[in-house]
C-alpha cells in the first residue's frame, strides 16, 4: 500500500510541475517522498534583495498529519536568511512548523508563508537566544519545542 | 471506575446516567482529537446498528458528497482533503460494500480495527476538521459571537479562528465546533455533561439537532473536563478506541 504521505506528495509534485510555483519559489529537488528543496527569493521591496534562499523540506510517512520538517540549509553561493525567527543553522521558529500546522497547509503554502515572514521583517537579526540554541539544537527542526511568544516580526 | 471512592456529585451522575441505560463508554484516547475521534467512530458505528443499512449509508453518502463541495466553496484545495475524504468514504461504503482487500462487510471489530490504525483514524479525524472549518467560515455572522480565543478570551475573526482553533491538528472541540460539525455531518448529537455540578445527581445534556435522516438515533457523547468519549445506552461491551 501506498503510504499517506507519498499519495499526497505525488499530487503536490503534479500541481507544482503542471502549474508552476508561485513568483521567487522554485522547486529545485524533488527526487522521492523523503527530502525536497526549493529557492527562495523575496520579491519587490525588502531587507533580502538579491538574495536567494534554499528551503528544505523533510517528510516522514505520516506527511501531512504530521508536519513536514522545514529548514533553511546553506548552500552553493547561498546563506541562512538573518531574520529574527532563524536561527544560524537553518532551524525557524514559526508556529505553522509547529503546534499549529494542519494538513490543509501544503509544501507550496509553508513555501509563501516564510516568503512573507522574510518579506515582513523589518531588522536583520538573529533570534535572541540564538547561540545556546545552535549549541544545543537536534538535527530535526521538529524535535524543537518553540515557544512563539511575537507575533510581530 | 474511577469514581469509586472519587467525589460524590460525579458518582452521583453516574449513578443518574446508569439509570436511564447508560450502561457503557467506549474510550477515545486522550488527545486534542478526542471529539472529532468520538464523533466519527460513532457516526459510521451507527450506521452499522442501522435497522435499514442500505437507506442510513445512503443518507450519508449524500451528507457527504455535498460536503465535498462545502470544502472546495469556502477555497480548500482538493488535494488537501480528498485523501482524507477517501478514508472515510471507503468505511462508509464499506458497511454494505465488501472492502478491496478482505472481501468483508464491515462490523464492529473490523470498524475498531480501523481506528486504532493511526493513519485511518487520523485522516478521518482531519476530514472532520476541515469541515468543521468550512461550516463556521461558510456561515461566519451566525458562529461569530462564539469565536473567542480560548486563553485571551478575545473574539477572532473566523478564518484566525479556524487556522488557529480547528484545522491545527491536536486542537481541541469546544461547543462551537461541536455546533458547527454536528449541522455539516447533518445528524443529531446528545453530549452528558459529567462535570459534577448537576443538582441531585441530575446530568446536563447538550442536544444538537441537524439531522435530515430522522430514523437514526442520535450519537451520544460524554464529556469529562477536558475529555470527550462515547456514550453507550445498550450492553455491548465498551472497547477502547
Amino acid at each position: 500500500m501506498t503510504s499517506i504521505s507519498s499519495r499526497r506528495l505525488s499530487k503536490e509534485l503534479m500541481e507544482i510541475q503542471n502549474g508552476g510555483c508561485p513568483v521567487g519559489i522554485d522547486l529545485e529537488k524533488a527526487d522521492d517522498f523523503q527530502c525536497w528543496r526549493f529557492s527562495l527569493e523575496v520579491m519587490g521591496e525588502s531587507l533580502y534583495q538579491n538574495e536567494k534562499f534554499t528551503l528544505q523540506f523533510r517528510f516522514d510517512q505520516q506527511y501531512p498529519i504530521s508536519s513536514p520538517a522545514v529548514q533553511f540549509v546553506q548552500t552553493e553561493g547561498r546563506q541562512i536568511p538573518v531574520h529574527p525567527h532563524v536561527y544560524s543553522n537553518g532551524h525557524i521558529c514559526a508556529s505553522i512548523l509547529g503546534n499549529e500546522w494542519s494538513p490543509v497547509l501544503s509544501v507550496i503554502a509553508v513555501c509563501v508563508t516564510l516568503q512573507s515572514m522574510l518579506a515582513s521583517c523589518r531588522e536583520k537579526r538573529r533570534p535572541i537566544d540564538n547561540d545556546r540554541y545552535v549549541k544545543h539544537a537536534p538535527d530535526n527542526p521538529k524535535k524543537t519545542q518553540f515557544q512563539y511568544d511575537d507575533d510581530t516580526v | 471506575m474511577e469514581y469509586e471512592n472519587g467525589s460524590l456529585s460525579f458518582v452521583k451522575q453516574i449513578d443518574w446516567l446508569e439509570r436511564r441505560g447508560f450502561l457503557w463508554i467506549r474510550r477515545t484516547r486522550g488527545d486534542g482529537d478526542c471529539f472529532y475521534r468520538s464523533l466519527a467512530f460513532a457516526f459510521v458505528e451507527r450506521l452499522l446498528k442501522a435497522k435499514d443499512r442500505g437507506a442510513a449509508v445512503q443518507y450519508a453518502m449524500v451528507t457527504l458528497s455535498e460536503s465535498l463541495q462545502m470544502l472546495e466553496n469556502v477555497g480548500f484545495e482538493k488535494l488537501v482533503f480528498e485523501d482524507f475524504y477517501d478514508v472515510l468514504k471507503g468505511l462508509v461504503t464499506n458497511v454494505v460494500e465488501p472492502d478491496n482487500v478482505l472481501g468483508k462487510i464491515l462490523d464492529e471489530e473490523s470498524l475498531l480495527t480501523a481506528f486504532q490504525d493511526n493513519t485511518t483514524s487520523n485522516s478521518i479525524v482531519m476530514y472532520l476538521r476541515m469541515l468543521t472549518s468550512a461550516q463556521l467560515r461558510l456561515d461566519p455572522d451566525l458562529y461569530s459571537p462564539f469565536l473567542i480565543h480560548s486563553e485571551t478570551g478575545e473574539p477572532m475573526e473566523v478564518r484566525e479562528f479556524c487556522e488557529h482553533f480547528v484545522e491545527a491538528t491536536g486542537k481541541e472541540a469546544d461547543h462551537v465546533q461541536m455546533t458547527a460539525l454536528s449541522r455539516a455531518l447533518q445528524i443529531n448529537v446528545d453530549v452528558a455533561y459529567l462535570d459534577g455540578r448537576g443538582t441531585n445527581g441530575e446530568v446536563d445534556f447538550v442536544t444538537l439537532r441537524d439531522a435530515t435522516d430522522t430514523e437514526m438515533s442520535p450519537v451520544t457523547l460524554l464529556y469529562r473536563p477536558g475529555h470527550y468519549d462515547i456514550l453507550i445506552r445498550d450492553d455491548t461491551s465498551g472497547k477502547s478506541l
